[in-house]
This record gives C-alpha cells, structure tokens and sequence, in this order.
C-alpha cells in the first residue's frame, strides 16, 4: 500500500512538474514578447521562443500583401531564404484558414503544410490591430522532437496574439 | 543554507524559463549570466554549487567557457550541466571534453531538469 501511495505521488510529482514546465514556457513566451523594444528586438524574440521553448531552428516571418494573394518573405532564420520567397495563397490551401486568424499544425507526418521540401510543422498569423498582418511558419523540429505538443499550440497562441511589433514599427515602444 | 546555481543563457526567454521552474520545485537560489564571459566572472563571485549553461553564446560559447571554468582552482570541481539543441553524438562529446559533468537538450522538459539537478545537488 506504501508503494502505491509513494508511486502516486511520484507520478504527481512528475504531473505538477509538467504543468509548471507548460506555464513557465507560456509566461516566458509572452513576457519575452510584450517586453520587446523594438522591431529587431521582436523578430529576435520570435527565434528565441521557436529555437529554446518549442524547438524549431528553422523559422520565418511572411508578410502579407495588400490583396492578400501572397505572402513575401520578410525575415527568416536557418533556412535558405531563396528557397522561401514567396507564398502564392492559391496553391497553398492550408493558409487560407491561417489568413482568417486561425493557426495550422501538422498533424501527419506524412503530410506537409506547404509545398516546400522542408516540413513545415505550424502557420501562426501574426494579428496586428485584429488582422492578420503576416504568418510566422515554423519548419522541421530538432531531431529529438517528433512532434509538436499541445503546450507548443499555446506557445503559439502567444505568438500569433504578442508578436506585432515584428512587423509592425509603430508598435515600438 | 540553499543550495546556488548559476544559470547562463544568452536568451532571456530560456533564464526566465528556468528560474521559474526551479524557483517553483526546487529550493536552491538562483543567478544568472548572459554569455561565457559573464558567467566565468559571476561564477568567481558567486561561488554556485552548479552551472547550468547555454552552448550556443556570443562573446564566448559554453564549451570555450566551461575549459576555462575548469582552469579556475574554485571551479574545477563545481557540476556544470550544458544545455544544447542539438543531441548528436560528436556535440555532446564535445561537451565533455570540454569538462562538463552533464547535459540536457532544448526545449527543456521541466521534470528532466529538475531531476537532473536533484542528482547533483539532493532535494
């Protein structure tokens, strides 16, 4: 009966660890956003959360044109930018519920967001003023992640609601 | 008297991130120090029971940082545990080779952490 109550809370241990890991990452991601100066210092701010806190380094930024036909590429960091110029929204049906303000993960491993080489694992509209001012994309995982986690989606969350002043220099402080 | 460890990341995000879980699960004290440099000084002054330190840093990275840690007679037994992105094999040789006692890989799982520094330090 020891062992059972011991192994319980052991396990709960581990629980109440996990829990607190998600929220320190939450509250990191967002204090690190809303506390940035300005643009580079956003922009750098959104590689710190993709590389150390859901673990990507391989990220970029697109900013959406005026009709909303395409996304250019306006900052992006380990991947070839070349590679990664532009967004034709009609050949890519995923960012369409992206550019409504809704972010997109993978699901498959099989099955990519983009038609690129890489894989790409989100899409998270970057809001600014409520619309969607641009999509961060965060591409292939560290080799000893597989998979985005549900604490990633929230990481997220924060990304696409905090990272304006990426984007946008009259948010600068 | 709690035990000190010296968190050392060029990313505020990550320090933030660290100090809350141990701040939270464990009662050890915390300072930290945003590159090599700074934590070889901070380390001098601090005299912490454990390093915890980023490898990827500008001015100086974790291995060059942690050798010339264990140049210092008042550091050469102190646990220093790298904190990598990358798991592969020859990186995480390297790490030893440049003296570390362990490692732990981004994004950090909380409990890993916590554990690991249990190990070394008790709770």
């Amino acid at each position: 009966m020891a062992k059972h109550f011991r192994s319980k809370s052991k396990m709960n241990a581990h629980d109440t660890t996990h829990d607190l890991t998600n929220q320190a990452k939450v509250y990191a991601a967002r204090m690190r956003l809303q506390n940035t100066i300005d643009q580079a210092d956003a922009l750098d701010a959104i590689r710190e959360i993709a590389g150390n806190l859901i673990g990507t380094e391989q990220v970029a930024v697109f900013k959406v044109d005026k009709r909303r036909s395409e996304l250019w590429l306006y900052w992006s960091f380990g991947i070839d930018p070349n590679k990664h110029v532009l967004l034709d929204v009609r050949q890519e049906p995923q960012l369409h519920p992206v550019l409504k303000g809704k972010p997109v993960f993978r699901e498959h491993p099989g099955k990519n967001l983009l038609s690129t080489d890489e894989p790409v694992n989100a899409i998270v509209p970057i809001l600014v003023d409520g619309a969607v001012a641009a999509v961060v994309v965060l591409f292939r995982l560290v080799t000893h992640k597989p998979a985005l986690e549900p604490v990633d989606r929230q990481i997220c969350e924060v990304l696409s609601n905090c990272a304006a002043r990426a984007v946008s220099p009259q948010f600068a402080k | 008297m709690p035990k000190k460890v010296l968190l050392v990341d060029d990313s505020t995000t990550t320090l933030m991130m660290e100090e809350m879980i141990l701040k939270q699960r464990t009662t050890y004290n915390c300072v930290t120090a945003k590159d090599g440099l700074d934590a070889i000084s901070r380390a001098v002054v601090e005299s912490p029971d454990l390093i915890l330190m980023d490898v990827v840093m500008p001015r100086m990275n974790g291995f060059e940082a942690c050798k010339r840690m264990r140049l210092e007679d008042s550091l050469r037994e102190v646990p220093i545990i790298l904190v990598t992105t990358r798991g592969e094999e020859e990186y995480v040789e390297a790490g030893y080779q440049s003296g570390c006692n362990d490692y732990i890989t981004k994004p950090i799982n909380g409990h890993e952490l916590v554990t690991l520094l249990h190990s070394y330090l008790g709770e």
